[in-house]
Order: structure tokens, then sequence, then C-alpha cells
């Protein structure tokens, strides 16, 4: 009596092709989500260096970020800023020509977010600049970063890890940071 | 692990009468029946604070609409003497809130401030909150509902657009709450003044019916008035200890 292999696995038909669907979900899902999603360090329209700005020239960072300790939002220096100094600074170089264009067509500079946190989630950078915690903290070593990169998670973990790190009050409830 | 632990703990705490008494706040409102014209400013004011959706006319029939804050009518009486009494209805913020105690994933809670808080991102959409309110003041989205140009411009940006699936209800607009908490700490406040904050329909109310404000202060307004002797609160039997206390109408015929 001989007992057929691929009668026996016959059984198991319908669990390897469920299987097989979920692996081919999972990898067509990561090729989406790399191919769609900027990643962490996106490409910006122009090469702005803050290996240049923050660390070599130690630019403070509230001096271009201006309303980090005040308001909710740090702020993308306005084009303004950065013809400011550019007017006169380093004018032949390529990226500040690209700054320049941007200045005479009077367009603001299109920046890709890389922090960027849900809608539903109420961060002040007032509340964290006021109480002292560095930019470095959630930012990383910006100053020798030559493009911006996002080394936080900005998780939920993350946020509340921190929060019962350093004894925030109410830094555990919900509509502390929910909205 | 350790929030599991303090629910234990606290468990009892947290059920006992009164327990409110150490929140930090403990935020209430009373609204004064006499004054109320039932002009429906609140209404307005509200859905423009919250982002509020018009479900329109189908889903109105279908008892879909959502208003954190409506005017209950009721008639009483036969024609020639017949009166129109109404009271504005809105999350009484109980402080042994029934909802609370029936959220499977404890998206409904009591924080710090005496509030019963709703947590969009943590519904699951089981609606059994708004089966155990008395009061029938939390709304289901059935929809995700969409605003059409221009008036998505309009939208609160500090409070979220709720998506379909999600309780949603008065939360007493706990984005002015934080706002008027980060001046607070910015001039180097520890706590809130009396008036710091108004509510959207409190802001809004002409005739100043609703007053709102910190019932921990006994110098508050709100404490003061809400020991009037018209003072009541709605469903008192369920023994649910609202924030709200309303003030009773004063009639011609009871006078």
């Amino acid at each position: 009596m001989s007992v057929s292999v691929r009668e026996a696995l016959g059984a198991f038909k319908p669990a390897a092709i469920a299987v097989g669907i979920a692996l081919a979900a999972y990898i067509a899902g990561w090729v989406a989500y790399e191919v769609f999603f900027p990643g962490t360090a996106p490409v910006q329209p122009i090469e702005f260096s803050h290996v240049i700005h923050a660390g070599d020239y130690q630019i403070d960072c509230q001096y271009c970020h201006i309303y980090a300790a005040r308001s909710t939002t740090a702020g993308v220096p306005a084009v303004e800023k950065c013809m400011g100094c550019h007017k006169v600074i380093a004018t032949d170089k390529p990226e500040i020509q690209k700054l320049t264009d941007y200045w005479n067509s009077r367009q603001a500079i299109p920046w890709i977010k890389v922090h960027d946190l849900a809608d539903f989630v109420y961060f002040p950078h007032k509340r964290h600049v006021q109480a002292e915690v560095a930019c470095q903290t959630c930012h990383g070593e910006v100053q020798t970063m030559a493009r911006i990169e996002r080394v936080a998670p900005l998780s939920m973990k993350w946020c509340v890890g921190c929060h019962e790190e350093r004894e925030v009050e109410n830094g555990r409830d919900c509509w502390t940071c929910h909205k | 692990m350790s929030l599991i632990k303090d629910l234990f703990t606290n468990w009892s705490v947290w059920r006992r009468p009164g327990y409110f008494e150490s929140f930090d706040y403990s935020w209430g409102m009373v609204i004064d029946l006499d004054r109320c014209t039932g002009c429906e400013a609140c209404v307005v004011a509200c859905t423009a604070e919250n982002n509020l959706p018009i479900v329109g006319e189908k889903r109105f029939s279908e008892n879909r609409e959502i208003k954190w804050i409506r005017i209950e009518r009721y008639w009483s009486g036969e024609y020639p003497n017949a009166k129109l009494s109404f009271i504005p209805m809105l999350c009484q913020h109980c402080d042994q809130a029934p909802c609370e105690i029936a959220c499977p994933v404890s998206a409904t809670y009591h924080n710090q401030d005496g509030l019963n808080t709703q947590i969009y991102n943590r519904c699951i959409g089981t609606r059994t909150c708004a089966v155990y309110c008395p009061y029938e003041v939390r709304f289901f989205n059935w929809f995700s509902y969409t605003w059409d140009a221009p008036l998505e411009q309009q939208l609160n940006p500090d409070v979220t657009v709720r998506e379909k699936g999600v309780m949603e209800k008065c939360t007493f607009c706990i984005q002015r709450i934080r706002e008027a908490k980060d001046h607070a700490k910015d001039d180097g406040r520890r706590r809130l003044r009396e008036g710091d904050i108004q509510p959207a329909c409190a802001q809004a109310c002409p005739t100043k019916a609703i007053v709102f404000g910190d019932r921990n202060d006994p110098d508050s307004q709100v404490a003061q008035m809400a020991s009037d002797a018209r003072g009541y609160t709605v469903l008192k039997e369920l023994n649910t200890s609202p924030s709200i206390v309303y003030l009773r109408r004063v009639d011609q015929e009871h006078v």
C-alpha cells in the first residue's frame, strides 16, 4: 500500500494559498510604502545644509525657526529671511541661485515636511522649548545633517516614554496630546 | 502594565461619590432657563467651533443628526392654553458617568480636569456608551462627512474632523481649555483664572444664560450660581451627579 504525497498534502492547499496571498500582500505593501512615501530623508527643492548654518556658523535654531518658543509650530523661515543674508553672501553658488529664482518669482520654497505629525496630535513647540528640551532631543543632531533626516520614530510610545521619564504634569492624559 | 495596576488600585476611589473634588479643576456649567430664549445661537456656535457635520435632510430623518448641544422642546396643555417649554441639552459631564463604565476600550474616561472625555483614536465604535447615556447626548458617525468648498476653509484646526465609526460628544470645548492653560503657562501662572475660558456656546449666548467655570473654586460664578434655590440637575434620580446645573424657569403661574 502506498500513500501519495501529493494527495496527503492536498488538505493543506487552502492554507498554503492563504499564506501565499498574505506574503504577496506583505511584499506589495512594502514596495508601495517604499515607492509612495518620501522616507525619512526626502530630497528637498534646495539642498539646504544645516551643517553650514547650524554647524559651522553656529546660527541659533530660533534665528530662523522664529515661532518655536511662542507658538505651536516652529515655523519655516520666509524666503525673505534667507535673502536677508544671501543677497550678498555666496550669490554665485547654484543652490543660492535657485533661492534667488524663488525670490524673484515671488514664490515660497516648497519644502517637504520631514517631521510630519498626524492631524489628531496637538504638539506645541513652545511647551517643549520653554521646558528646555533641546531641539536635538527630537530632531537629532541637526547641525551635522547635510540633508534633514527624521531620526525619531514620532510614535505615541516614544512621546509618552519621554513624558513619563520627565514626569510631565498630566503627561499621560490622552487629551494632553490628542485632539 | 502600570496603567492596569493603577486601574485596579484606583477603581474604588474613582467610583466613590465626590472623588472628583481632588481633581485639578472641576469644570462645570450653570444654565439659567429663565434667561434662555431658545434662540439656538449656542447650537450654531458649537457647530462652527467643533467641526460638526451637517448631515442633511435624509439622515436627519433617520435620527443621524449630530448636534452636541440641542434645544429640547416640551409641549404641555391643550390648544388655547398650550405651553412650550425648552431646555438646552448637552453632555452633562457626569462625575459618575454611566458611559465610562460601559466602554470596553476605555475610550471615554474622566481626566484630571473633571471632564468626561472621548478619545476618537481609541474608540472602536461599539456605541455602548450611547446606549448607556440617559441624556442622549452621544452621537455616532455613521458616515465620513465632507464639507463642500469653500466651507472646508472654516474648519477649526484645533479640533479633529471625526471619521466614520467613532462616537463623539460635547467636550466642554477642551481645545479652548488647553489653549488657555498654554497661555497661563506662558505667563508663568500655575492655575487658570475665572473667565479665562468660555466654551463656544457660552460665548455665543446673547442673554448670558450659560455660565462656565471651575466648581472647585468656591468664589467662582458657577459655584455660587449652582447653590441657587432654583438649581436642579437633570435626571437626578439616576445619581449620575452631572456637572451642569440648570436654574428653573420662573413661571407666572408659579409666582
